[in-house]
């Protein structure tokens, strides 16, 4: 019974990664794949880029999330950042597509001003540079890192040492940056080292933001492998596959490198941390700005996708559109098996994943989650293009290609990921108290379970449930190789349209990709609340 | 050097904790103040040092030195606190965390400033050994090191002997009053421990409802 009950996040989760990664992993032996890649004309533009994007993304993220946390002292943002993390990062891009091309809201705004009557000539979007993918990274990256740093902080023992040695620290004369630098700071980041990973290998590896906002001429280095991956031609899909492999390695080699960096300045920063006092003239007060505005810009894009996606004609420089329509919507209603194969996929997905891990949590010791803590971490940190195409081998291995089976177990993988790292926390911190009082009321251990232990634990499932829908509706790159062209789920409708001119079809795509996860997360909140609150 | 505290009270989300009372510390005088846990002792130090609690809202002023403090942050004050818990930072070493409070000097002199203290406590040969291999009362004696390397102009004692054995405490009373007297500051003892209190030294009785006894 004990064993039966893991089998379910073991056959599910763990046993398809382990399968994808071992079929995708010989790739690396293909030296006249590798070598096709290293002559192609567009590789060694695609790699700078990769890097150029990665890195930037990745330090600009970080950045933006420690002053937002000097700001704020870190109390209380845990949510507002969760909520921002729920908006699928394609409809971020397609929303900052939008509003800075050169017929944008900003052009127009600019326009006012300057009087210009055509579009500027700017290249805004799909800029050689990889800056608009960039800027749409940070505005992905930068809210799951201050959720990272946020949920650090609300941990109890750590947030009181901190804030009392601050204290300590401003006794001493110094100003609140330079306790923040020198004392909080130091303690936080080597805690957050895994997110930090995750944000870079992602930055390294994206593939559907990429395709809407992301440079062409040449791509990065993960849109070129992914048409090749998708070529009919054998020894392009090759030379694809043997791309995804030599990405994951410049990703661990990436990391190695930062890491190698940080240890070789580590006696500079050991020296900058025991400075003398310093008072300063930066106080929190001066960077609250930066959260606000990071909601406003939020609110900014959703208000231009729906202009947008009404706009039957919206002549440069008007602020608004001069005839409305309601076409894309009706198109997105008339023909709404996308949204439901999205909404059918995500519902199943959540589901399978939080009863998984229930079962895991209530049958296994608490020292076994390391066996599926390990793969989950690892597929976050991945590209998902690596074990996506590993999956889809699988799935070929297998006849399965394009049935629901195979788009079930795409989108399970990253979903149960998600739902175990999640869950994990709060469903092991549950105090054992209540279930020895349930049990000394004599009830079994069922009953115990429904009826005790998991009413007490209803936020945390709830919006574990809310992650896992979240995670399965953004996914491109495993329900675009899964699917086989037979199905389509809301990003690939949305990638495939952002190629086209449609611009009122693509912004319905794009808010109708994120009113889902919205939904899932309203739900959770409304649903998860206890019923009262111990004043 | 005098730390004078001018008709202060204390109010807890509103109701009265600490009813008004003004109080002048001379130089080298440790004044001590007692009461029971939940009485206000620690907020009155919190106030004087500047990072008062939300759910704590005080009157009146405090002057060190002439000088009104209400609008100085805690940095700008001057006034060197010692917590219940040693606070040392715990991803620095010893030195480091000394250094931290050194004000601002070539590296040379602000490295003998860290070695004297060290040598004066005790402690020489401990600069390089980060605070959780130190014992209880070393780690006393670093954080006392560490507020008085910043220079302050008076020093807030928060039952800094109060989490120390009992054979402890006696001889770390007497090196952190033997300091204070050599500084020459005006310093105040929040405690409930009797024995805590310097011979012949004032005491402030906190008593129930807020009123304040001198002694």
């Amino acid at each position: 019974m004990r064993r039966l009950a893991a089998l379910p996040l073991a056959g599910l989760f763990l046993l398809p990664l382990l399968l994808s990664l071992a079929l995708v992993l010989p790739g690396l032996t293909d030296a006249a794949a590798v070598r096709a890649l290293l002559v192609h004309p567009q590789f060694s533009g695609a790699l700078g880029l990769t890097l150029l994007t990665g890195l930037a993304s990745t330090a600009l993220s970080l950045i933006c999330a420690l002053v937002i946390i000097f700001a704020s002292g870190g109390a209380g943002l845990a949510r507002r950042a969760g909520l921002f993390l729920a908006l699928p990062h394609l409809s971020m891009a397609i929303g900052l597509a939008f509003l800075i091309m050169p017929a944008g809201l900003l052009a127009r705004l600019v326009a006012v001003f300057a009087g210009l009557m055509a579009p500027p000539q700017w290249l805004t979007t799909q800029d050689p540079w990889g800056v608009s993918l960039t800027a749409a990274l940070v505005l992905k990256e930068t809210p799951f890192l201050v959720w990272a740093f946020a949920s650090l902080l609300n941990r109890d023992d750590l947030r009181a040492a901190l804030q009392g040695q601050a204290a300590a620290a401003r006794s001493l004369g110094h100003g609140p940056a330079s306790t923040f630098l020198r004392i909080t700071l130091p303690q936080l980041l080597p805690q957050v080292k895994g997110p930090l990973i995750a944000v870079l290998a992602y930055g390294l590896s994206v593939v559907d933001m990429a395709l809407v906002i992301g440079p062409t001429q040449p791509p990065t280095l993960a849109q070129l492998l992914w048409t090749d991956i998708n070529d009919a031609d054998p020894a392009t899909a090759a030379r694809g596959a043997a791309g995804v492999l030599l990405l994951t390695v410049l990703a661990g080699v990436v990391i190695a490198a930062a890491a190698g960096m940080v240890h070789l300045v580590q006696p500079l920063w050991r020296r900058f941390c025991a400075g003398a006092p310093r008072v300063g003239a930066v106080r929190p007060q001066h960077a609250a700005w930066l959260w606000s505005a990071w909601s406003a810009l939020h609110v900014v894009l959703v208000l231009v996708m729906i202009l947008q996606s009404l706009a039957a004609r919206w002549p440069f420089p008007l602020f608004l559109p001069e005839a409305w329509t309601l076409k894309a919507w009706l198109q997105i209603a008339g023909d709404a098996r996308p949204l439901l194969t999205s909404f059918a996929l995500a519902v199943a997905t959540a589901a399978a994943a939080v009863l998984a891990c229930v079962a895991w949590f209530e049958t296994q010791p608490q020292k076994a989650d390391v066996i599926p803590a390990i793969p989950a971490i690892l597929t976050l940190c991945l590209p998902s293009l690596l074990w996506a195409l590993g999956q889809y081998r699988l799935f070929l291995a297998l006849g399965i290609t394009g049935t629901w089976a195979a788009l079930f177990f795409a989108h399970a993988l990253p979903v149960f990921a998600y739902a175990f790292l999640f869950l994990r926390g709060p469903y092991r911190a549950f105090d054992p108290r209540w279930q020895q009082a349930a049990a000394g009321l004599k009830a079994g251990r069922w009953r115990t379970l429904f009826q005790v232990k998991l009413p007490l634990l209803k936020a945390p499932l709830l919006a574990t449930a809310a992650v896992g829908f979240a995670v399965s509706v953004a996914q491109f790159v495993p329900a675009q190789l899964a699917a086989a062209g037979r199905h389509a789920t809301l990003p690939m409708e949305a990638v495939t349209l952002s190629a086209g001119g449609n611009r009122p079809l693509i912004a319905a795509y794009g808010l109708a990709l994120m009113a889902l996860p919205l939904m899932a997360f309203t739900l959770a909140g409304l649903l998860g609340r206890p019923r009262w609150r111990p004043s | 050097m005098t730390l004078r505290l001018n008709e202060v009270a204390l109010f807890l989300n509103g109701a009265p904790l600490l009813k008004s009372f003004s109080l002048e510390v001379a130089a080298g005088e440790i004044v001590s103040i007692m009461g029971p846990s939940g009485s206000g002792k620690s907020a009155l130090l919190s106030f004087i040092g500047g990072d008062l609690p939300p759910a704590i809202t005080a009157t009146g002023s405090v002057w060190l030195n002439g000088a009104d403090l209400a609008a100085a942050p805690p940095e700008r004050r001057g006034i060197a606190r010692l917590f219940q818990d040693d606070l040392l930072f715990p991803h620095m070493t010893v030195a480091e965390n000394l250094l931290f409070a050194v004000p601002r000097a070539t590296q040379a002199e602000r490295q003998s400033r860290v070695k004297d203290a060290l040598q004066q406590a005790d402690l020489a040969g401990f600069e390089n050994r980060p605070p959780h291999t130190l014992s209880g009362g070393q780690r006393a004696r670093v954080a006392l090191l560490r507020a008085l390397l910043s220079r302050p102009a008076a020093i807030l004692l928060d039952e800094p002997f109060g989490k120390l054995d009992q054979t402890l405490r006696e001889a770390m009373r007497a090196f952190t009053f033997g300091h204070i007297r050599t500084r020459n500051i005006p310093a105040l003892l929040v405690t409930h421990d009797r024995e805590d209190v310097p011979a012949g030294g004032r005491v402030l009785h906190i008593l129930p409802g807020g009123d304040i006894r001198h002694v």
